[in-house]
């Protein structure tokens, strides 16, 4: 069956159909890109922060505006040249368009990257140190838990997994137990029972296995018990009933029928009540480690050591770690905190700069900031001489004077070292931190907002590309076949493109220039 | 440039008025409303680093950079979707979309309105 009207125009509305269906679905992206935009408006107007702004480098921001309005230019120019009849260049619009395409997401993932390993930590006093944690690669990061002597740990049976197991690392000492256990290494355990056994993922499943049986047993017995119990317990509620605040008379007849109900399922019930608990006995005493849902293991050997991201953590302690499916390591803590690589210092949000937690960790730099607040401030009062008295409420002010950079407040060998010299990463101590993050949407809501809108846009740039890719390498059968066919289709993707285009040019001023 | 809109659709690349597309004065066109474009992006930024507080107009930077914004998307819209010769349908469809769309823009109004909140902080 043909498709109707897809090169000739449906006379009611004088259009073909695609491009009907392609505005229609332009008005509905419109409002889902107005919703998003409605949101950064609510969310900057609401902030109770000081909204980032200027924050992100304009560069690369500018150059994806000047790449997307040359796709916007060559897209155009493609269909113009199909109208024309003129293939080879359409295809060489075309190219430029899906060049410009990948180039864009190239720039946009190189930004994303920035952010993914850009730090911030915020410290309870308000301060803000960014950078970059100590160490450079993902394993060896600083930031991590750091528990050792571990010589028992215990499982909850119905819910721990062995996953906890990839955060072991091989112990020197508890100074750096940074090595990886290399494969088939695994712990020897003692049960409470006292069999020593091989802590396996095979093994855990076998005691869940044998836990998941006697429970099952077990629950049976409860609601054999709670029928039998039933007509008793009704009873009780007669009685209660009696001095309630809405008292009803006690029915002696009705209490004696029930209670000679409950007797009667007690004696039926016997023989069952008997083969269950049998049962229960027989399976506790085929595996006595299963008999309850927390299964302490001693370890046996060496103690254990684990490095372990925060994240994965339900709570921690200097004696133990829980892990958020319950398996708890006793041990002892030997790292707890950050290594840091800072380059910027924000005390915006701090009461009093003086004794900001940034010089618990950074002293030497403390009388090159202050030397910079002096000349922020007397350069701000020059500049804007009506705003003399009230500088310090003023965003500009604050932005100026209180968020600066290291390689403003160190020589240039010095500030270098501080920032990328990891033997020069100072160790914020967790107790000190309020939150830690990269610049990833759990940043703040700018971040949030940042990546869902730029987010969602590349998203839409990976699907008209895949799409103009589609008419680019197979549309030569159609040309030769039906022209107009495919310079109307070119016109729909065309117009998708154009709209990404429009989002985009809202997106960069919003996002990195206001 | 809308030649798709004509009954017939044109098979033969003539433009709605019968004659033969020029290629090299469309893309001509095409290629100043880029040079617009970049032009406008060049102005956003540089409205961007004004020193708007030393004249004491705070809004400045973002009402002209939106108001820029604004004007490049009209270029893009008019002359690359072709809405400068639209059929009336589209521009129905549209007149809707900006009207609700706009109106989201306002949303945040109702929350700085909110009688409870507003019962709660007194």
């Amino acid at each position: 069956m043909e498709i109707p009207y897809t090169v000739t125009a449906r006379p009611d509305t004088g259009l073909y159909n695609a491009k009907v269906g392609i505005w229609l679905f332009l008005a509905s992206e419109v409002m889902l890109f107005g919703g998003l935009f409605s949101s950064y408006v609510f969310l900057r107007i609401g902030a109770d922060f000081p909204w980032p702004f200027h924050e992100l480098k304009v560069l690369p921001g500018f150059i994806n505006t000047m790449v997307l309005i040359i796709s916007s230019v060559s897209i155009v120019s493609a269909w113009a040249a199909l109208k024309a009849r003129r293939y080879g260049w359409y295809q060489i619009n075309m190219v430029i368009t899906l060049l410009c395409a990948l180039g864009f997401m190239g720039i946009k993932s190189f930004e994303y990257y920035g952010k993914f390993t850009h730090y911030s930590v915020i410290l309870h006093d308000g301060t803000v140190m960014d950078g970059h944690p100590g160490h450079a690669s993902e394993e060896h990061r600083g930031d991590k838990i750091a528990l050792g002597e571990v010589k028992s740990f215990s499982v909850n049976l119905a819910k721990s997994e062995t996953a906890f197991l990839r955060h072991r690392r091989i112990s020197d000492g508890g100074a750096k137990p940074f090595g990886e256990v290399p494969d088939g290494q695994l712990i020897k355990v003692r049960t409470p029972s006292g069999k020593e056994v091989e802590f396996t993922k095979s093994w855990l499943s076998g005691q869940k296995r044998d836990y998941r049986d006697l429970e099952n047993v077990r629950a049976k017995l409860a609601t054999l018990q709670a029928r039998i119990d039933s007509p008793k317990a009704r009873v009780e509620d007669m009685k209660r009933a009696v001095t309630g605040n809405y008292p009803v008379p006690f029915d002696a007849a009705r209490a004696e029928t029930l209670m000679a109900e409950h007797q009667q399922l007690q004696v039926a019930s016997a023989a069952k009540l008997k083969e269950l608990d049998e049962k229960i006995k027989g399976l506790t005493a085929a595996n006595p480690d299963a008999a309850a849902s927390t299964l302490t293991l001693q370890v046996v050997g060496d103690p254990l050591a684990f490095r372990v991201d925060e994240r994965a953590l339900a709570k921690y302690n200097a004696g133990e770690i829980i892990f958020r499916d319950d398996v708890v390591l006793t041990g002892k803590l030997t790292g707890d905190s950050i290594p840091l690589n800072a380059d910027l210092i924000d005390l915006r949000s701090v009461k009093d700069p003086e004794k900001s937690l940034a010089w618990k960790y950074y002293p030497g730099l403390k009388p090159a900031f202050f030397k910079h607040v002096e000349e922020a401030t007397e350069a701000f009062k020059k500049k804007h001489p009506a705003h003399a008295n009230d500088y310090e409420t003023n965003a500009d002010w604050q932005r100026s004077a209180l968020r600066v950079s290291v390689e403003e407040l160190a020589p240039e060998t010095e500030a270098h070292a501080l920032m990328h010299d990891e033997s020069k990463a100072v160790q914020v101590e967790r107790s000190d931190k309020r939150f830690y993050t990269n610049f990833s949407p759990s940043r703040s809501p700018y971040y949030a907002i940042y990546f869902l809108m730029t987010g969602l846009h590349g998203l839409h740039v990976v699907g008209g590309s895949i799409v103009l890719g589609y008419f680019l390498f197979t549309g030569r059968r159609m040309y030769k076949r039906n022209p107009e066919h495919l310079a109307n289709r070119v016109e729909v993707g065309g117009l998708f493109w154009h709209f990404v285009d429009l989002v985009w040019i809202f997106l960069f001023p919003v996002f990195y220039l206001l | 440039m809308d030649h798709s809109t004509d009954t017939p659709v044109h098979q033969d690349g003539h433009d709605s008025h019968g004659a033969p597309m020029d290629l090299a004065k469309t893309v001509r066109s095409y290629l100043k409303v880029g040079g617009v474009l970049i032009l406008g992006t060049f102005l956003t930024v540089a409205v961007a680093y004004v020193p708007w507080m030393q004249t004491g107009v705070h809004w400045a930077d973002t009402t002209i950079g939106l108001l820029i914004a604004t004007i490049k998307v009209s270029f893009v819209g008019l002359l690359f979707m072709h809405l400068n010769h639209e059929r009336g349908l589209i521009y129905k469809v549209l007149f809707f979309t900006i009207i609700f769309s706009i109106a989201m823009m306002f949303l945040f109004v109702l929350a700085f309105l909110d009688p409870i909140k507003a019962a709660l902080l007194n």
